[in-house]
């Protein structure tokens, strides 16, 4: 607890803000006065009630800083990490690398958001590696809670509303702030680029916003570069990993409250296994940027009110999509990933894996997603199985035959206040208890699927029919299309990508080249394993092309409760029931301009547009995997246990 | 921990861009939105009929006019100092110098009821009125057709103009003025860039011969301050903004321009820079060309603007000069960055009364070397104090006593001859230890020079005349007395003569045309360290001229003439317009003729800004191809 601390700053200048600082350069700032001037004018609101405006929103949203509450937190930290059994893994040398080079230029952390817990982690690794605790932004919900949302303030937190339409003030202040921490303020700032935490364990494509608010700094020449560290975390366990199911299939999750918090932190004492912390290729700014001119007509404006032009607001989109698929390229496949694969395919063959067998498949997987070119972080697969079981215990058990069984609950009694939460169709309790594990199961199959979409696209559609390298490119990118808000992309790599999946599927006799004509290849277990990874994806979009089909026009809401009644109904995979899963596909048929999306109030409707959609409807069920699998108990992997229940 | 795979290659030029990805921020930074969040729109004293508020026919608000009635003058209106007041001195004092009879009814015009048609065909019109507000309406085109030269009021008066623009746009922003210029390009009209037509040159006067339509590009409605960075101390000014309006909005802010050219409650920040303009305070606010540290131009070849915004640059000639003072020939002034300053804490008045015109003026040189000079310094001639004292208006009893006192102390005690003295009036800005510091420091030189201080009120009175003046002409048109002012700048070593020599000749071609009812008189409005700034008023009564306008503009050429003679210059501030281009070539020498014409060819090849200023009117496309020759 007195351990000097003397952490290394992101930005060392001859004078050093404090937070209280710059909440006053960014009231004193030319644009904050040029924005109250103008607005004032529109709106006949006094220039000193807006003031008073901007400094209340200072005030919520900024942070401040305290040493002694770091310590603590510090404490706590790693007494909760304890009570957790959590093991923190680091990627040393990045961090002590990109340490060593911290003074010249702020840096900005950019982690996935895969849990509340990342930001803790993150904050803790800096103390950890003494590096000055970074300004993260936080959504208001940890604003409310009592004592919580202060402590993190004092953490270095500041805090964000969701959502800034109608508040044209919040937005210019919130604006300058984050861009005066940026360019003046001593500590990396740190934002989840996703916007919110993936439900999914995915990547979720990036939003824009915060990023073009902090590179600024960049674009109006008030420092010299700006580092980008995309982060990426890989959990054995989620805490929230059975919420997220549940919000998949639509019951709402509980709101933030520290009640709730206290009533989480005694269920942390459990185990929640190992939380593993890369960190991705960095990117400087001024290099990614060095054959752009900086000088644009936005330079003539005072500093603070230069803005983005529309040239660098595209370019700063690039980065973001960049940094997304740096913190892909950076997920570690772990031990929980590689069991999620091999108990889904399990599930998929309807045969419950010996212990013997288990590892022998665990084995297999961890080769294959190596080959596809992740990086598994695995030494000893026995003693990780064994840890990881008693992680999971939940979830996941060895029956008394030594068998690795999927656990369902109770079939339990959904009340009617239950029902009426939920968003979309109202599930069976027979439904939810088979579907529930599933979808947590597939959370840690997703973070490793865009390694595999490629090949398992290059492979269903070889498999309908023989065909070409050309005409296999064409559906394959309209697929592509289709599945882009599931499996996130960038449109300038794909020719690189689908070549190396060609590829891949090549060397490993998933197909064959036969003078030019590709034609299906004898890996029986590597084809049934690309083909199962697809299948819930590409059920759900058949499922959805369908159910416009049949209703032509048809409200957002509606085809999403419509899908999953289908897909309840003709018991398809559990995770055609997420609604997430659907609004995705709805997107991609938006993309390809199968349906058009008209407006009605804060509702969409959308409209089937006959002639694109036959054409999806053709491609999508000529490459639908048949796979003969129940999703009900009698599936034998399932074995019935009780305990979750009561979380409803 | 494994390594990350390779960045994979950039290509910065492809933007992936998908449509349920912009968040809600992303949409505040859309350049247009994000823009809009900080400009300041300002509504202007000004409206777009400008004929609602401002007299057609002549200068100036139309509620405000100086009127003789039941045998006495007056001024109607209550916007000025003298505003619904009875001026007792008046009367005797026109009678003095003009002989007019007052009670002969007051010519004043009737509107026209019909307008030369316009000549715009149908086609432009509608690509025009696809980016701005149109009209084709005949006053609209009438009260842009001139400014407020002795000859542009004459040709309105009798309307008789032979030609009028034949449409008015308003464009908005500056990209609005791209769209116009490049139609222009593209379908052959010539346009005129118009700001307050305050112009007293000739500049915005309706080119009388040209074959093409005419669209008077009218910059009112480009009257936003885009941004105003307190801390910087500048602000950037769309170009259309007028004096008064850009004054009051700065001072409500805290702030002041302090560019306040005598026309700059009608004139506008475009029309000072196309015309460089000098403001009364110069001394304390610098002239337009010190104001200004930015200036957006759009030409017919393009945009032109330095791509930094710097106190000072070292990069050749700087272009935006080439713009600044081409009259409205070369493109459109659009946006402008200015100097603004903290409003002074401290505005006082003064003034201080000298025995004659050579002792006052060799305390406005003495000043001058000192460099002391206050915001505005000015020193009036014996004619002028005494016009100023005839439109002075009623005072009341204290008044009149102090006047009397002042009068009884100056000529007896001190001995001025009554026709002889001159007064310099005094602007002081600053907190209250500079300004009272600068007031003894003045009083003291003035001392030297024989001058005594003549009293606050008199410096004021001073200043708020500077702006009734204009409304005179309007007055004395009426009763057939021609009326305008010009001015030029001079070294201080040649000033004296140049007055003195104008004075002479001008008094020598009234003598030989027989006008003997006539008014010269000069006062000294600027000083700089090389030189000074003389401004002359002359009028005469024109009964029985048989054109009064052409004899006017004689004298004043013969004047002119002797202007130059005696070293001083085309003009100090009013422009060169089509009044004075005769003298252009001489004061420029011919290679400096020559790169006006290269700038014309380089900017505006096709001549769309064919308003013939200066030079202009000798340029023809083939011009530079053919001098290659
Ligand atoms: C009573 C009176 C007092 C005056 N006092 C002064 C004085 O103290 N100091 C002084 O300097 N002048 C004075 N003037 C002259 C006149 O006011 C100035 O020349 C003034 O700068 C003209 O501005 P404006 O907006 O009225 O321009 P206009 O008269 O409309 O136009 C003048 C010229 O500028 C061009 N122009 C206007 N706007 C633009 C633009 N945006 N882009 C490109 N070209 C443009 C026009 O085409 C034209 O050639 C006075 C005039 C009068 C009538």
């Amino acid at each position: 607890m007195t351990r000097p601390w003397y952490p290394k700053k992101s930005l060392i200048k001859d004078t050093s803000c404090t937070p209280e600082e710059i909440k006053e350069i960014v009231a004193c700032s030319t644009y904050i006065d040029s924005f109250i001037e103008a607005e004032s004018v529109r709106s006949g609101v006094p220039k000193e009630q807006l003031m008073k405006q901007v400094r209340e929103h200072l005030e919520e949203m900024g942070m401040d800083k305290k040493m002694h509450v770091i310590r603590w937190m510090g404490i706590v930290f790693l007494k909760i990490s304890f009570m957790m059994r959590i093991g923190i893994f680091v990627n040393e040398t990045a961090i002590l690398k990109l340490k060593e080079q911290m003074g010249k230029n702020p840096i900005v952390f950019l982690p996935t958001h895969r849990s509340y817990a990342d930001f803790c982690v993150l904050t803790y690794i800096c103390y950890h590696y003494d590096i000055e605790l970074p300004a993260v932004a936080a959504g208001m919900d940890f604003y409310s809670m009592a004592v919580v949302g202060q402590r993190m303030r004092e953490t270095g937190a500041f805090f964000i509303r969701r959502t800034i339409v109608g508040a044209p003030l919040y937005a210019a202040t919130l604006k300058q702030y984050v861009r005066t921490l940026v360019a003046k303020y001593h500590a990396p700032l740190e934002f989840f680029i996703e916007g919110t935490r993936s439900r999914s364990n995915k990547s979720l494509p990036p939003k824009y916003g915060m990023l073009s608010m902090s590179l600024m700094a960049y674009f109006a020449g008030e420092v010299s570069d700006i580092t980008i560290v995309p982060v990426n975390f890989s959990y054995d366990r989620i805490m929230e990993q059975i919420l997220f199911a549940y919000e998949h299939i639509g019951v709402p999750k509980p709101k933030e409250s520290t009640g709730g918090l206290l009533k989480a932190l005694r269920s942390l004492n459990d185990h929640f296994g190992n939380i593993y912390v890369n960190f991705g290729t960095q990117i400087s700014l001024k290099e990614y940027l060095k054959n752009t001119n900086l000088v644009t007509n936005e330079t003539l404006k005072p500093t603070s009110l230069q803005q983005l032009t529309p040239e660098q607001l595209s370019q700063v989109r690039d980065i973001a999509d960049e940094v997304v698929v740096l913190q892909q390229n950076s997920a570690v496949a772990i031990i929980t990933n590689l069991l999620a694969f091999v108990l889904m395919d399990s599930l998929m063959k309807c045969k419950a894996l010996h212990y013997e067998e288990l590892l022998l498949e665990v084995q297999w997987m961890m080769e294959v997603l190596r080959g596809l070119g992740a990086s598994v972080y695995e030494k000893d697969i026995e003693n990780s199985l064994d840890r990881i079981l008693v992680v999971h215990h939940k979830t996941v058990a060895l029956d008394r035959e030594r068998r690795l069984r999927l656990l369902t609950g109770d079939l339990m009694e959904v009340s009617s206040e239950v029902s009426a939460k939920m968003k979309g169709h109202i599930l069976k309790a027979e439904t939810m208890m088979t579907a529930v594990p599933v979808i947590q199961l597939q959370i840690y199959i997703n973070p490793m699927l865009h390694y595999i979409m490629s090949p398992a696209l290059v492979y269903v559609l070889v498999k309908r029919g023989s065909t070409n390298t050309d005409k296999l490119a064409n559906d394959y990118y309209r697929l592509r299309k289709l599945l882009k808000h599931e499996f996130f992309y960038i449109e300038r790599t794909e020719k690189y990508i689908l070549n190396k999946a060609i590829d891949y599927c090549k060397q490993h006799h998933v197909v064959i080249n036969d003078e030019g004509t590709l034609r299906v290849g004898d890996a029986n277990r590597m084809q049934f394993l690309l083909e199962w990874a697809l299948l819930p994806f590409l059920t759900t979009l058949m499922l959805c092309l369908d159910v416009i089909i049949q209703m032509r026009r048809c409200e957002h809401k509606q085809v999403l409760k419509l899908v999953q009644e289908r897909a309840e109904r003709e018991g398809r995979h559990p995770y055609c029931l997420s609604l997430e899963s659907s609004a995705n596909c709805l997107q991609g048929l938006l993309a390809t301009g199968a349906i058009l999306k008209l407006k009605n109030g804060s509702d969409s409707i959308y409209e089937v547009v006959p002639a694109a959609m036959e054409k999806c409807r053709q491609l999508v069920s000529s490459v639908l995997p048949e796979i003969n699998t129940v999703w009900g108990r009698n599936n034998p992997v399932f074995e019935r246990r009780a305990p979750l229940t009561s979380r409803l | 921990m494994p390594k990350d795979t390779e960045l994979v290659n950039k290509n910065i030029n492809i933007a992936t861009k998908s449509d349920t990805m912009n968040s809600l921020i992303d949409k505040n930074n859309t350049k247009s939105v994000s823009d809009s969040e900080t400009i300041i729109k300002v509504k202007s004293v000004i409206p777009r009929k400008r004929q609602e508020l401002l007299k057609w026919y002549g200068w100036g608000y139309k509620d405000s006019m100086f009127k003789l009635e039941d045998g006495h003058a007056t001024f109607t209106g209550n916007r000025y100092l003298i505003g619904g007041k009875t001026l007792p001195h008046c009367l005797q004092w026109v009678n003095e110098n003009f002989n007019v009879d007052v009670n002969k009814t007051p010519k004043i015009p009737q509107l026209p009821d019909s307008y030369t048609k316009s000549r715009l065909p149908d086609n432009v019109r509608q690509e025009l009125e696809k980016i701005a507000l149109v009209s084709v309406d005949g006053l609209d085109r009438l009260i842009r057709a001139h400014g407020q030269t002795l000859k542009d009021i004459s040709l309105l008066r009798s309307n008789s103009f032979k030609r009028i623009p034949d449409a008015v746009i308003w464009p908005e922003s500056h990209e609005q003025v791209v769209q116009i210029v490049q139609c222009a390009s593209r379908l052959r009209f010539v346009i005129i860039p118009f700001g307050g037509g305050t112009s007293v040159s000739g500049a915005i006067t309706c080119p009388a011969d040209e074959p093409r339509p005419i669209v008077v590009l009218d910059t009112s409605d480009m009257n936003s301050i885009l941004w105003m960075d307190k801390e910087q101390l500048l602000a950037r000014v769309q170009a259309g903004i007028v004096g008064q309006d850009l004054e009051r909005e700065m001072r409500a802010r805290g702030f002041t321009v302090g560019h306040e050219p005598d026309s700059y409650e009608f004139s506008t920040l475009g029309g000072w820079v196309a015309t460089r303009a000098s403001g009364m305070k110069k001394n304390t606010y610098g002239n337009i060309e010190e104001l200004v540290v930015q200036t957006k131009v759009v030409t017919p070849t393009g945009v032109i603007e330095k791509s930094c915004r710097v106190p000072r640059i070292s990069c050749g000639p700087d272009w935006e000069h080439v713009v600044m003072g081409s009259e409205g020939c070369l493109g459109v002034v659009t946006e402008v960055t200015l100097k603004i300053r903290p409003l002074p804490a401290v505005v006082r008045y003064g003034s201080l009364v000298f025995p004659d015109w050579e002792s006052g003026f060799k305390f406005e040189r003495e000043v001058a070397r000192q460099r002391l000079q206050p915001s505005s310094i000015r020193l009036m001639d014996n004619e002028q104090f005494r016009f100023g004292h005839a439109v002075k208006a009623e005072s009341s009893w204290g008044g009149v006593i102090l006047d009397g006192l002042k009068k009884f102390y100056i000529t007896c005690i001190k001995g001025f001859d009554p026709h002889k003295l001159c007064v310099v009036t005094l602007l002081m800005e600053g907190n209250s230890d500079q300004v009272s510091d600068r007031e003894k420091k003045l009083n003291a030189i003035a001392a030297l020079f024989g001058g005594i201080p003549g009293g606050a009120k008199n410096g004021e009175v001073g200043y708020t005349l500077t702006f009734v003046i204009a409304y005179i002409r309007d007055l004395a048109l009426e009763y057939d007395i021609v009326a305008e002012s010009f001015e030029t700048s001079v070294p201080w070593d040649r000033a004296l003569a140049l007055c003195d020599n104008t004075k002479r000749r001008v008094r020598h071609e009234c003598a030989r045309r027989h006008i003997h009812r006539f008014l010269i008189s000069c006062r000294l409005t600027q000083t700089y360290d090389a030189g000074c700034c003389i401004y002359f008023y002359f009028g005469f009564n024109s009964a029985g001229c048989a054109d009064a306008v052409a004899t006017y503009e004689e004298i004043e050429d013969a004047a002119r003439d002797e202007i130059l003679a005696s070293g001083g210059s085309i003009s100090h501030h009013h422009g060169v317009g089509k009044l004075r281009k005769k003298w252009y070539e001489q004061t420029v020498s011919s290679p400096g003729r020559r790169l006006l014409l290269a700038a014309k060819q380089a900017l505006d090849p096709d001549n769309i800004f064919a308003l013939g200023n200066m030079a202009f009117d000798e340029y023809t496309p083939e011009h530079v191809v053919n001098s290659k020759l």
